[in-house]
């Protein structure tokens, strides 16, 4: 069996889309959902932690129980108790109920698109992907699963057997953002169940609901309830999760301040704890795209406005910075602040829009914070415009002239603000990308496949894009995930990424007995 | 989906049939004789030397698409360098070429070389800079009995300035062919067909270059903005007496186009004019739906001017079918040849028996489908001013010629345009050119009038 992804909506037909609608308009008949706290299968606390809509804060999306320390070590009590039924799974049934689980979402898509336009700001084409990459997931981590059944064969001298085995860490506590509801959640928590771990979900606050639609879908696929809870909650739950010793493994998607302090909270080994616990987090960046001068700037443009404003730059694989060469730098710069200029700026519900509201209030005063930054020391480049008034929206915007010690050229953003710079050369450029700490995604648009070759080879970024935009990885096709401050791991979605799951083991036998080989293997 | 159009009913298949093949024998008789044009065969030699090595093909694809990009000879003939060392198997023409580059003379020498063939290649498909520099092509064409439609071309619009230029150009354009056209001798065959005038002056527009707000997902949005431009140029032309003619391009488009396109010319400011037109494109296996669209909108819409249906193959094929693979979507068009072919035969028929309802025109260099159209409206009792025959400029001239030699109405689609902005427009020419399943390649190829003219 192959893997394939599962093909988005063809949003340009017109019943589809009509097809959305109708899923957004039952889903407000819902509003508020419940979002309980599931520990080994039992209902605990139903609320605590409000979530809003980012477009309307006034409506309420989800109301979740709130987790904290108590439920986080009840919830590890269970995972572990819960860890031999699932564990002692053969890769392929678990491979099973991981596809069953995809085609539970896959029977919800439209549904699970609507909650994320809610709970997440997320506009439809987006949301749409969110929910197929969260099926791409599951699907290709069964794949996974199946496939650790039948470890690389090891070498055999005459008179031994060598095997090699995969086993799970163990408990595993998955910590997930809210940028990508489903997917990122679906990810994490399917490779760690692919590999035989029990699971523990942590959402983040902002996004319960597509949380417990994931995990309902595993359990009714036939995930034990104990080898997977949901807490809900906040930061306080999470830390309690990461600092318990009876955790194995922590997966991590999220900012670098909170992983690299995950990173030092795992590499404790009280009293008690027999293991050192293995970390795998994916992290922020300061994603720069490089245009050559002989670049065609008719498919750079949109590319790199769709790159920055896609989500309104809520994506850790959003563009941050350009560096252009100067002898195309003022035609781009006008070019591209042109398309921004033209961006929609909307509800996520509305099919034009183009950049919708961000997350929180929070979020849109640190991007707010930024632009009057840039605007003070260097020139915007964008029209200034009206935005909607309800929602946390903030303009797309370009910044050029920025000095290079702007902590708009240095820090991660998260949000609708793009810096233009000039650079003389491709090697001037590669030095500001080599200069950085995060290596997460880059782009390149140029036509020399001398250019590309050797952008290929000194960037640093776990994912370098050539002549299209930088975001939008598929599962299988762009395995996901980055290097320096940016990330610790493989990548998602790649060939490599299920295996920091498991714990290896090999067991050599002698197989010789009196002189007579006992056993020649197979 | 495949039959006889409703008018077959009248025209036995065999009697229509050998109509076709008669009437292709004749064009194919018509065609210049390539001695008569040293040049032009000096460039068919070119495309047919890559068509035969793709690798080869795609490196010199690669250099015309990147031409305007280069900022001195040399960064062209580096261009060059790097493009053929990614050729394997390189004719040794190409490897003393390439050695050539070696010294910084020779580089030089190789990058005006260079940029000399592409402007030569550009100037083929490209009539003039502008308007007004084109017309002393237009004129000539007129004079030999062809007519033509204009089509500007320029870099994609991504801003809301962009698509003013867009449409400030296009007026101008209006106006400066307007201008010179009443100065063009008479060519009746060329400018009057069963229901009345037929305008010289045409233009072709795309809706893409008219908005930035170009959304698949969202087609009123881009349909709107796009509207703003597209009404003051419907009445400029029908101010004029030219006719406007709406291009299509890609799936994504469609929408936008066809609800912008219809709508408009459906208001009460446009009823008595301008001629206006739609193109429907045949490798779409929605297109016998999209023409019995355009037919009801006909029927129920009052206008002076009929609707023109310009009928073409379509020319996003490869487009379609990758962005349908890498979005995991059944694709749009016709996968087999043959199926395309076919349903364009259909369509012509479909559309030749809605006349008067519609205006035809049948852009195609099938010789094939070119003799299908002439004799089905023969033989069902229309007139040869009644069916508009179109081809590209560049690519289409001998088969213009052997149209023209038999006083058929042929039109010529001119390209306008800096050739730096033209280059994305004359790769896709190319492209289609040496297309595997090209007919144009075929021809060129050799292969017998019997085969070109096969049915489907």
């Amino acid at each position: 069996m192959s893997f394939r992804n599962e093909p988005t909506l063809e949003l340009r037909r017109a019943d589809l889309r009509d097809g959305l609608v109708a899923e957004l308009t039952a889903l407000d008949r819902r509003l508020p959902l419940a979002i309980p706290v599931l520990i080994g299968g039992e209902r605990g606390a139903e609320s605590g932690l409000e979530s809003a809509d980012p477009g309307d804060p006034a409506r309420t999306v989800a109301v979740a129980g709130r987790a904290g320390a108590a439920e986080a070590a009840a919830a590890v009590e269970a995972a572990a108790g819960g860890l031999a039924e699932w564990s002692r799974r053969s890769g392929g049934e678990r491979a099973a109920a991981l596809s069953a689980a995809a085609e539970t979402l896959r029977g919800r898509r439209g549904e699970l698109a609507a909650l994320q336009v809610r709970e997440c700001a997320k506009p439809w084409p987006e949301a749409d992907a969110d929910v197929c990459e969260a099926i791409d997931f599951l699907e290709y981590y069964a794949l996974g699963a199946a496939a650790l059944e039948h470890p690389p064969g090891l070498e055999q001298a005459p008179g031994e057997r060598n095997e090699m085995r995969y086993d799970p860490h163990g408990v595993a506590a998955v910590i997930a953002p809210w940028n990508f509801p489903l997917a990122i959640p679906a990810g994490m928590t399917a490779a760690a169940l692919a590999a035989g771990n029990s699971v523990i979900l942590k959402p983040a606050e902002q996004s319960p609901g597509s949380s417990l639609a994931l995990v309902e879908a595993l359990h009714g696929a036939g995930v034990p309830p104990a080898a997977l809870s949901l807490l809900p909650g906040e930061g306080d739950v999470g830390a309690a999760l990461v600092r318990d010793p009876r955790v194995n493994l922590i997966a991590f998607t999220g900012s670098g301040a909170v992983g690299l302090e995950i990173v030092r909270a795992a590499a404790e080994t009280p009293p008690g704890q027999a293991h050192v616990k293995r970390v795998i987090a994916e992290m922020g960046g300061k994603n720069c795209v490089i245009v050559d001068s002989d670049a065609d700037l008719d498919d750079a443009v949109p590319a790199i406005v769709d790159s920055a404003f896609g989500y309104a730059g809520q994506k850790c694989s959003a563009a941050s910075r350009v560096l252009v060469h100067e002898a195309i730098a003022e035609t781009l710069v006008e070019r591209l602040a042109g398309a921004t200029d033209a961006l929609i700026v909307g509800q996520a519900e509305g099919f034009a829009t183009d950049v919708p509201p961000l997350i929180e209030a929070e979020a849109r005063d640190r991007v707010d914070g930024y632009r009057e930054q840039a605007a003070r020391s260097g020139r915007i480049a964008t029209a200034s415009r009206e935005l909607p008034g309800e929602g946390w929206f903030s303009p797309p915007t370009v910044a050029t002239a920025l000095p290079a010690d702007s902590e708009a050229l240095r820090e991660e953003i998260f949000g609708p603000l793009l810096c233009v710079e000039q650079v003389a050369s491709t090697e001037e450029a590669l030095a500001i990308v080599d200069s950085l700490p995060y290596a997460l995604t880059a782009g390149l648009f140029s036509r020399d496949p001398k250019t590309i070759a050797a952008v290929a080879e000194a960037v640093p970024a776990g994912n370098l894009y050539v002549n299209r935009s930088t975001t939008g990885a598929m599962v299988g096709r762009q395995p996901f995930g980055g290097n320096r401050l940016s990330g610790i791991g493989f990548q998602a979605g790649g060939p490599d990424y299920l295996l920091q799951f498991t714990r290896a083991r090999v067991v050599s036998e002698n197989t010789m007995r009196h002189g007579l080989e006992t056993d020649r293997g197979t | 989906m495949i039959g006889p159009g409703s008018g077959g009913l009248e025209t036995p298949p065999a009697k229509l049939e050998a109509e076709v093949q008669r009437i292709g024998r004749e064009l194919a008789g018509n065609f210049p004789s390539p001695a008569r044009h040293p040049l032009r065969s000096l460039d068919q030699k070119a495309m047919q030397l890559t068509a035969q090595d793709a690798q080869l093909a795609a490196a010199l694809f690669r250099l015309v698409d990147v031409t305007p990009a280069c900022r001195s000879v040399d960064d062209l003939s580096s261009h060059l360098i790097a493009y053929l060392d990614q050729v394997p198997e390189r004719p040794p023409s190409i490897d003393a070429a390439m050695r050539l580059a070696g010294s910084a003379p020779g580089r030089k020498a190789l990058g005006s070389a260079t940029a000399a063939g592409v402007r030569h290649m550009a100037h083929r498909f490209i009539v003039g800079e502008s308007p007004g520099d084109a017309l002393r092509t237009l004129t000539g064409l007129w004079r030999q009995g062809i007519a033509s439609s204009v089509d500007l071309l320029g870099e994609a619009t991504v801003t809301t300035d962009e698509a003013d230029r867009y449409a400030a150009r296009c007026d101008e354009a209006l106006e400066t062919l307007s201008e010179a056209a009443p100065q063009w001798p008479r060519r009746e065959w060329l400018e009057r067909d069963s229901v009345g005038a037929v305008p010289r002056v045409n233009l072709s527009v795309k809706v893409t270059a008219l908005t930035p707000l170009m959304r698949p997902q969202a087609p009123d949005v881009g349909r709107e903005d796009a509207a703003a431009r597209l009404r003051p140029l419907l009445r400029r032309a029908r101010d004029l007496g030219a006719h406007l003619h709406v291009d299509m391009e890609s799936v994504d488009s469609l929408e936008t186009t066809a609800e912008l396109v219809l709508g408009l010319l459906a208001e009460p400011e446009f009823a008595e004019g301008p001629s206006a037109g739609v193109v429907l494109q045949a490798y779409l296996r929605d297109s016998p739906a999209q023409l019995e669209r355009m037919l009801e909108w006909s029927r129920s819409t009052a206008r002076a001017a009929p609707l023109v249906v310009r009928l073409v193959k379509g020319a996003y094929w490869d487009h379609e079918v990758v962005e349908a693979r890498q979005h995991g979507w059944s694709p749009p068009v016709f996968e087999d040849k043959g199926d395309c072919d076919r349903n364009f035969e259909q369509l012509t028929r479909r559309l030749l028996d809605a006349r008067p309802l519609v205006r035809v025109n049948v852009a195609s260099h099938n010789l094939r489908s070119v003799a299908h159209a002439i004799a089905y409206n023969r033989l069902g009792g229309g007139g040869d001013g009644d069916l508009e025959l179109q081809v590209l400029r560049g690519l289409g001239d001998e088969l213009a010629e052997a149209l023209r030699a038999d006083q058929l109405r042929v039109r010529a689609y001119c390209p306008v345009g800096d050739l730096v902005a033209g280059m994305a427009y004359l790769v896709r020419r190319l492209l289609e050119n040496t297309a595997n399943d090209s007919f144009l390649r075929a021809h060129h190829g050799g292969v017998p009038v019997e085969e070109l003219l096969a049915e489907p």
